[in-house]
């Protein structure tokens, strides 16, 4: 039901998270603060266009500001790209955070989360599974390539 | 896990040792050689109990502490049936955002009942002195109607007892009791088919 990379934003709090962003974005000063805020909601929400609009103003934010709040970003960077199924990438922030922090517990444990996730939509099995049939894939092109210059 | 019976929130200042108390309730340890590490927006971690021969499992939602977090905090605390509420046991300051957090609780969230938690009781015997003073938290406690408790993540002293305390309580009421029961009729009658998701 829960955790962090199931549980859903309200659409009241997004609502709300997105009117204070957007007022700021009219007036053209946008505080840290707010960006985040509204990312943040936007990486819970139940649509995958909601969560990669969270995951580019987390990009911009990560890109743009100092270094305490660089670890908030990989870290719902990395929930962001989980729930779009975009694993790759996911595992890639949790790796760039642990380089930095070793130990964080909490990261370690999203990692375990989406490896499991992973897992259960088979997606560990079909990457060694592609493996093997590039493998086959290369040995036949191979020895057609023999046969074809006998 | 796929479903949760009872949610509960941990609320208070930074690095009194909120992620320590879940750490000893649900995994039953304690890291001293681990440096501070404070927890981004809010960690999960859900335990199943036995309460009165009856299963049910608490959902846990561990906030950050900084106040940079309070605007994801509030979104955790709702619908939550318990909050525990930690301060520093002697760091008064500490203690003054508990009150914060308990009169924002009150107003906004009238049916989670709150758990007052002094942490880090082990430091009194190394000479430190509670801040404030016990009695004060007792009579503030008494006064709201919330429960107290003084517990050491570091030696275990009274966290399994808060938490059984407030499993305790939830299905002192019926009609909780009630719900739990119905998610493990139907939880039972799929058997077979059931996806767990």
């Amino acid at each position: 039901m829960e955790d962090v990379l199931e549980e859903v934003v309200s659409s009241d709090d997004l609502k709300k998270f997105e009117r204070i962003y957007n007022e700021q974005l009219r007036s053209s000063v946008i505080t840290q603060k707010a960006q985040f805020e509204y990312a943040w909601c936007l990486v819970r929400s139940k649509y995958p266009a909601d969560i990669r609009k969270g995951i580019l103003l987390l990009e911009d934010l990560y890109c743009n500001h100092n270094d305490s709040e660089k670890r908030d970003c990989l870290y719902y960077l990395a929930i962001g790209n989980a729930r779009i199924k975009e694993y790759t990438k996911a595992l890639n922030y949790v790796r760039s955070f642990l380089q930095v922090e070793p130990g964080n517990q909490q990261v370690q444990h999203l990692e375990t989360l989406i490896k499991k996730k992973m897992e259960k939509e088979g997606l560990y099995g079909m990457a060694i599974a592609g493996g093997v049939i590039i493998g086959i894939a290369s040995i036949l092109g191979l020895s057609f390539a023999m046969v074809k210059r006998n | 896990m796929n479903r949760v019976d009872l949610k509960v929130v941990l609320l208070g200042n930074a690095a009194v040792g909120k992620t320590s108390l879940v750490e000893r309730f649900v995994n039953e340890r304690f890291n001293e050689s681990l440096s501070y590490q404070n927890t981004i927006g809010a960690a999960f971690a859900a335990k199943q109990m036995q309460v009165n021969g009856k299963r049910l499992i608490m959902g846990i939602w561990d906030t950050a502490g900084s106040e940079k977090y309070d605007a994801m905090s509030r979104i955790y605390y709702r619908g939550a049936k318990a909050a525990i509420i930690c301060y520093d046991i002697i760091k008064s300051n500490t203690f003054q955002r508990a009150k914060f957090w308990i009169r924002e609780l009150r107003t906004v969230e009238e049916g989670c009942k709150i758990y007052i938690c002094a942490t880090k009781n082990d430091i009194l015997k190394h000479g430190a002195v509670p801040s404030p003073d016990i009695n004060v938290v007792e009579t503030y406690a008494a006064g709201i109607q919330a429960k107290f408790f003084i517990t050491s993540s570091k030696t275990g002293e009274n966290v399994a007892e808060l938490f059984n305390e407030i499993a305790q309580d939830f299905m002192s009421d019926p009609n909780n009791v009630q719900k739990v029961e119905e998610v493990i009729d139907i939880s039972n009658e799929s058997k077979g088919t059931y996806c767990c998701q």
